[in-house]
């Protein structure tokens, strides 16, 4: 398999800007990995949701890019009996990145910088 | 099979590989997949899909993600690579006396075995030396100097072994040899 070019964002990582961008626009500041892969199947009209490995995967990426910054939710949150959750942002440069790449044609956008 | 019997597959394969990863690592990958698959569960129940599909769904999601998983491990830092010195040095030292014990043993048994305390002490350092050599190797530590270095300290235990019609003095010396050839080929690789 070909490896990327460093620096090189991947449909997958596109697709979870945009959607991350479209969550924001809707009020919702952060997600979770599991809201994520379901808003994706919503927007794609896919019948199945992205693979744990390949969505964390990506997920992990994007924030080595610093496209994305995460934490773990507060304990409070987590009282209804469920595990806490790791919750995502977009950065600044995410957002940008996001807008630039929706509008670009090109499927395989560069990003901005190499992660630090 | 149902629902939270196939999130605990789930979460059994996220704990396998990540095993060898540092605590920290491990612990947010296994975290997180452990809440995505309450949510995950939690939500299609609600939307009143069957026991038996969504328990079908969490297994679509780990099989075609097992090669990311993959993928995302070798991209992981090891935490093999960071193993307690102490237990390095624990191996070897034990290494070092279950070889030594042979001729000690020997003396007991037979007068053909006459080892001088300077005998033990040589021996001893160089199998301490093989030791840390081959964890070393292990380790993906080291450098072709050290291998170089460990070499020559082989080629003259060999020689002095020969001259002295010592051949356990030539063993250790070409033991010493083969660690120091595998130490340079791991530098080599690694380079």
């Amino acid at each position: 398999m070909p490896r990327r070019k460093p620096g090189t964002l991947v449909p997958l990582e596109v697709e979870i800007l945009e959607v991350a961008v479209s969550m924001r626009r809707a009020g919702h500041a952060t997600f979770h990995g599991f809201g994520l892969a379901r808003r994706m199947r919503e927007q794609s009209g896919s019948r199945s949701l992205t693979a744990h490995g390949t969505l964390y995967k990506a997920l992990g990426r994007l924030e080595e890019f610093g496209l994305l910054t995460s934490r773990w939710e507060d304990a409070a949150a987590a009282t209804e009996g469920r595990p806490r959750r790791r919750l995502y942002a977009l950065t600044g440069e995410g957002a940008r990145t996001a807008e630039r790449v929706s509008t670009a044609a090109a499927p395989r956008p560069r990003v901005a910088s190499e992660p630090a | 099979m149902n629902p939270e019997r196939m999130a605990s597959l789930v979460a059994r394969w996220v704990r396998f590989y990540t095993r060898d990863l540092p605590a920290p690592i491990a612990e947010r990958r296994i975290d997180e997949i452990d809440a995505d698959l309450h949510d995950h569960i939690a939500h299609d129940r609600a939307a009143g899909t069957s026991e038996r599909r969504i328990a079908l769904a969490v297994a679509s999601r780990m099989v075609r993600g097992l090669a990311a998983d993959a993928a995302w491990h070798r991209r992981q830092p090891k935490a093999a690579a960071r193993r307690p010195l102490h237990r390095s040095a624990v191996r070897v030292a034990v290494g070092v006396a279950v070889v030594l014990a042979i001729p000690l043993v020997g003396m007991l048994l037979s007068d053909g075995v006459a080892w001088s305390v300077a005998d033990f002490v040589a021996a001893g350092v160089l199998l301490a030396t093989i030791g840390v050599v081959l964890e070393l190797v292990v380790r993906k530590a080291g450098n072709l100097l050290l291998a170089l270095v460990v070499g020559g300290l082989g080629v003259t235990a060999a020689v002095l072994g020969e001259l002295d019609d010592a051949p356990g003095l030539v063993l250790l010396g070409l033991l010493l040899i083969v660690s120091a050839c595998a130490l340079g080929v791991r530098t080599a690789r690694r380079a």
